[in-house]
């Protein structure tokens, strides 16, 4: 099964990266997210002219103890943007997968000799390995803008591994999602409507773009529950402050979580997509 | 001989309304060329599907290459190859990388992949493109193409879903040639489906012509033409009352039929009818607008079994914008 996973992954990247439109619109994403609303929804941007001689000291005081201590909003935001692009790449990289049962390819799949399970899990991979090269892209755009993202000096390789392997579980939990929901789809537009009756919802109730502090009890509720808050909370702790240290708890904690989304969405959406894969 | 694919009352039901295939039985012998002649909607599709372990079967048994298809789909993939209908080759990547990786797919791998490759790709004239990218290639070379594909693993049974659909008549004889050399020179099994007359003619060494899902007829293509009972004659009068009862009553006429105002008229001895029936036209006072003769064709074979001739049904609407990117990619 391996080898056949692998060469239909290797297809649909291939079938990517030769055609660089589709890589640009992410990344465009990821850009104005970082550069736009970064910057016209920072929260320092509150703080009125009439206090200038308090400004630094409240825009500090905000940063530090509502954004986890974050040097600037987009420090912040990074590993939210890169959630928020993870969403939309596993929702949305579903596509190809109604295409190629659209045009066909699907079922010149089905009569080859291939265990179906090549068929799903090529589907999850390819989608998480075009959302990881854009996180990464994503992470490189943080760090180029004026007044972006900020690492500690404690910052490495493995505080990076670390950071991108919480966003690789959130990425791996929602693929395994989204592509039986792609296997089912018999059209785009169906697709598309269960896709943003999802991803939306999902995205607004997380601490992707603000902390959940700041949210009402009963939303804060359902993000502290949501993956893309756990996979947002693991990463920021670790651009944020280099090492766990003190959240060492908190960080163990979102990385078993996830890891228990991943295998419980491996598991469901396996039996969904051998269900959709059944002869018609 | 040996039977390499058998069907007994095959039945397909859509969504337990809609009978796309009902009942139908027929045996392919080993190294033979069968078609299956119909209309588009006629249910051939459905039965490749079925066949090919895509469709599950609703009522009925089939076996392919001695696998039961519903018991045994696996052991049924092993052993064919599919040409579909689409236009499947993926655009982005380059021919020889489209049969590398239906190759690596089936089992196939390095060098034997290789060579298996570049042999196909010469087979079906496309080595000089090997290295292009597939969106750059005409409809009638992405059809050569996904024969190639369909072949790379060497199955003992290809199947193909209307191979020469939208191809220009060059193309097409070219596709003809490809197919009769696999099956005269090599042996395969060859199943194909077709709406184009001239094609089951010429190509197959059995056909089967189905319409609403039903087998109407099977035999050699001469078997078939030799039940329409002679020639076809049909004429087309300007105007005037019904007179099929006059035709019918005349000497060496064995059936009538009529639509509008032309008479398709079937003809044992045609030398000997064909005075009779002008001198009484005439002698009735009746103006003959056209007047055409046929020799038996698949297509009075058609006629004469459903009492239609061969006819094309649109696309459903939701898929038409699937047409429009064939349509391009035929283009």
């Amino acid at each position: 099964m391996f080898d056949e996973t692998l060469a239909l992954t290797n297809r649909a990247l291939k079938k990517w990266v030769r055609n660089p439109f589709t890589i640009i619109p992410g990344l465009a994403t990821s850009a104005f997210y970082l550069a736009l609303f970064g910057n016209s929804f920072n929260p320092t941007n509150l703080v009125p002219a009439s206090a200038a001689q308090y400004t630094a000291a409240i825009k500090a005081s905000i940063l530090g103890t509502t954004f986890s201590g974050a040097p600037t909003y987009i420090t912040y935001l990074t590993a939210g943007v890169i959630c928020l692009i993870t969403v939309f790449n596993m929702s949305f990289g579903g596509i190809d997968i109604v295409l190629d049962r659209q045009l066909g390819y699907f079922n010149t799949l089905l009569t080859a000799p291939i265990p179906r399970a090549a068929i799903y899990f090529s589907g999850v991979f390819q989608n998480l390995a075009k959302a990881m090269l854009l996180a990464l892209l994503t992470f490189v755009i943080a760090l180029a803008i004026p007044n972006g993202l900020e690492l500690p000096r404690t910052f490495g390789v493995l505080e990076f591994l670390g950071a991108f392997a919480a966003f690789g579980m959130l990425g791996l939990g929602l693929s395994c999602v989204f592509t039986t929901l792609a296997l089912a789809a018999r059209s785009i537009d169906s697709l598309i409507a269960v896709v943003n009756f999802i991803n939306l919802p999902l995205i607004f109730m997380s601490s992707s773009l603000f902390p959940s502090s700041s949210f009402p009890s009963w939303l804060m509720a359902i993000s502290n529950v949501n993956p893309i808050s756990k996979a947002d909370e693991a990463a920021r702790i670790l651009i944020v402050n280099g090492t766990p240290g003190g959240q060492t708890g908190t960080f163990v904690g979102d990385m078993v979580y996830l890891l228990g989304f991943v295998v419980a969405m491996g598991v469901l959406g396996y039996l969904g997509a051998a269900r959709a894969m059944k002869p018609e | 001989m040996t039977k390499i694919i058998e069907a007994e009352n095959l039945t397909k039901v859509y969504k337990g309304k809609v009978k796309a295939v009902d009942h139908i039985s027929f045996s392919v012998e080993e190294g033979e060329l069968f078609g299956f002649l119909g209309p588009n909607g006629a249910g051939k599709t459905t039965t490749i599907k079925m066949l090919n372990t895509i469709a599950s079967i609703t009522e009925g048994r089939a076996s392919v290459a001695g696998h039961d298809v519903a018991r045994s789909p696996g052991a049924v993939r092993d052993s064919i190859g599919v040409v579909p209908q689409e236009l499947t080759a993926d655009d982005e990547l380059n021919g020889m990388e489209n049969i590398l990786l239906a190759a690596r797919l089936h089992h196939v791998r390095g060098g034997e992949a290789r060579k298996r490759a570049t042999e196909l790709l010469k087979l079906v004239d496309l080595d000089g493109s090997a290295g292009r990218r597939v969106k750059t290639y005409s409809g009638g070379m992405r059809r050569r193409l996904q024969l190639a594909i369909g072949l790379v693993h060497t199955p003992r049974i290809l199947f193909l879903d209307e191979p020469t659909l939208g191809l220009d008549v060059q193309t097409r004889t070219k596709m003809w040639e490809y197919l009769g050399r696999l099956n005269k020179e090599q042996g395969l099994t060859i199943f194909m489906t077709t709406h184009y007359l001239e094609e089951a003619d010429g190509l197959c060494d059995r056909i089967a012509i189905i319409d609403h899902g039903v087998i109407k007829a099977s035999g050699s293509p001469a078997e078939l033409k030799s039940r329409v009972g002679g020639d076809v004659l049909t004429i087309e009068l300007t105007a005037g009352p019904d007179i099929t009862g006059f035709l019918r009553g005349l000497p060496d006429v064995s059936d009538v039929v009529k639509k509008d105002q032309a008479y398709r008229i079937k003809l044992p001895r045609t030398e000997k009818a064909l005075p009779a029936i002008v001198e009484g036209i005439t002698r009735k006072g009746l103006e003959i607008k056209e007047i055409s003769f046929t020799k038996p064709t698949l297509d009075e074979v058609f006629l004469d079994i459903t009492g239609k001739s061969m006819r094309d049904e649109d696309a459903d609407e939701s898929e038409s914008w699937v047409q429009n990117i064939m349509t391009e990619r035929m283009n």
